[in-house]
């Protein structure tokens, strides 16, 4: 039996979650919540995490009526994402693993949202679209993405969620640039046509081309790589990935190819400290452990640094 | 805690310095390790040093400029709190 605690705070989200064996004991999380019209900043967010994280903790432990003692292993982000608050939460996971004399573990948070995705799904090998606030990804290719793009219409802590709110009662539809070359999907063209046009709408017909337009170029790119891979599971991870319409329109694509999809829901999409504990928990299996001296946190962190040492 | 600051005359350096005691010098050596892994950004012409003697944790800053001394003081007070907190809320440590 193996015990990991994961804590998480790359971004606006600060959450520990415990994973025993597979099973999620809790994962309570909090949500830096930005003055109106602004976007979040990492001193800002940092102080966030600093005057909730020590609660965050201990509802972790209670919830899953755990002691210090119980944990195997403390496993933290170590990126990528903002700077200060990644410090922030790594040195509570510094400081608790040294109190509770365990090993520590640094993880990259990419991997923790696809490692969560595989476990609540059982998915077994999928192609993954890992689609998040700071970036998208199919494969190992990098996206500038939503976070900035439903930015330019809705500035709340979660504006893909408002998107998809507002969406909902959309009646119309406009056509936007829709760019796939390959592999890569480009957002800019959307972002300077909305810029340009956004005073010709009352607003309501955007939420809905913005959705439909991203989502079908992201189903494109995914059919391609699963073409190219043989694959016939997809598996969406990341923020973005509780979105209804994108799981609706993976869906048909999935099909039509006799494919399966793979999705989760807001508590384990979103970041999460579980995700964190259940890579961990795949790490430490594995044999790997972080050095404390080692444990500097990294606001860039490629997915494909990791060495994958517990799958192969 | 005692803090010491000045310009050193023969580098022209701004210096500043820190004292805190610990309850241990386990804890010291504690809060040592968890503060000393993240770099400090290299500009500024900026340098920290920690030590832990005894049951005391010092701290050593050097730079060129004061207003990045500031900033790297200040986030460094922010970060000393934090383990603080976590100490008297996760500790004492468990025997070795
Ligand atoms: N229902 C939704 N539809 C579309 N996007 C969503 C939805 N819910 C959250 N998001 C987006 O997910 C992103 C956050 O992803 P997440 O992986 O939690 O954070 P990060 O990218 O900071 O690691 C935000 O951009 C948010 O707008
Ligand atoms: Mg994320």
């Amino acid at each position: 039996m193996t015990v990991v605690i994961g804590f998480e705070g790359s971004a606006n989200k600060i959450g520990i979650g415990i994973i025993k064996d597979g099973e999620v004991l809790s994962n309570p999380r909090r949500t830096y919540i930005t003055p109106p019209g602004q976007g979040f900043m990492p001193s800002d967010t940092a102080r966030h995490h600093r005057a909730v994280v020590l609660t965050v903790l201990q509802e972790a432990l209670e919830q899953a009526g755990l002691k210090p003692a119980d944990v195997d292993c403390v496993a933290y982000t170590k990126g990528p994402g903002m700077g200060a608050p990644l410090v922030t939460v790594a040195l509570v996971a510094r400081t608790v693993a040294q109190l509770w004399g365990k090993p520590l573990l640094g993880v990259n948070h990419c991997i923790g949202h696809i490692e969560m995705g595989r476990l609540i799904t059982k998915a077994n090998n999928p192609t993954v679209l890992y689609v998040s606030g700071g970036n998208t990804q199919v494969g190992y290719r990098l996206h500038r993405a939503a976070w900035q793009l439903f930015g330019q219409i809705s500035n709340d802590p979660s504006p893909g969620y408002n998107i998809e709110q507002m969406a909902k009662k959309g009646t119309q539809y406009v056509e936007l640039p829709y760019t796939v070359k390959g592999m890569d999907v480009s957002f800019s063209g959307i972002l300077s046509y909305i810029e340009i046009t956004q005073h010709c709408y009352n607003g309501d017909e955007l939420p809905v081309a913005l959705q439909e337009t991203v989502f079908s170029m992201l189903v494109e790119i995914t059919e391609r790589a699963m073409a190219h891979c043989g694959s016939q599971e997809v598996l969406i991870v990341g923020g973005v990935g509780c979105n209804l319409r994108l799981q609706e329109m993976m869906g048909v694509m999935c099909k039509e190819r006799g494919a399966k999809l793979f999705a989760t829901d807001e508590r384990f999409c979103i970041d999460n400290g579980a995700m964190i504990a259940q890579a961990g928990w795949e790490m430490f299996r594995s044999g790997q452990v972080t050095e404390l001296e080692d444990s500097w946190i990294t606001q860039r962190y490629r997915t494909d640094e990791v060495e994958v040492t517990w799958r192969d | 805690m005692a803090a010491d600051g000045e310009t050193n005359p023969e580098t022209g350096k701004l210096e500043f310095s820190l004292d805190v005691p610990f309850p241990s010098s386990r804890e010291a050596t504690i809060a040592l390790r968890s503060l000393s892994p993240d770099r400090e950004p290299r500009r500024g012409g900026i340098s920290k040093h920690l030590s832990v003697s005894g049951s005391t944790l010092s701290v050593r800053w050097s730079a060129d400029e004061a207003r990045i001394l500031r900033v790297s003081v200040n986030s460094f007070l922010d970060h000393l709190s934090l383990v603080i907190e976590t100490m008297e809320m996760f500790g004492p440590p468990v025997a070795l």
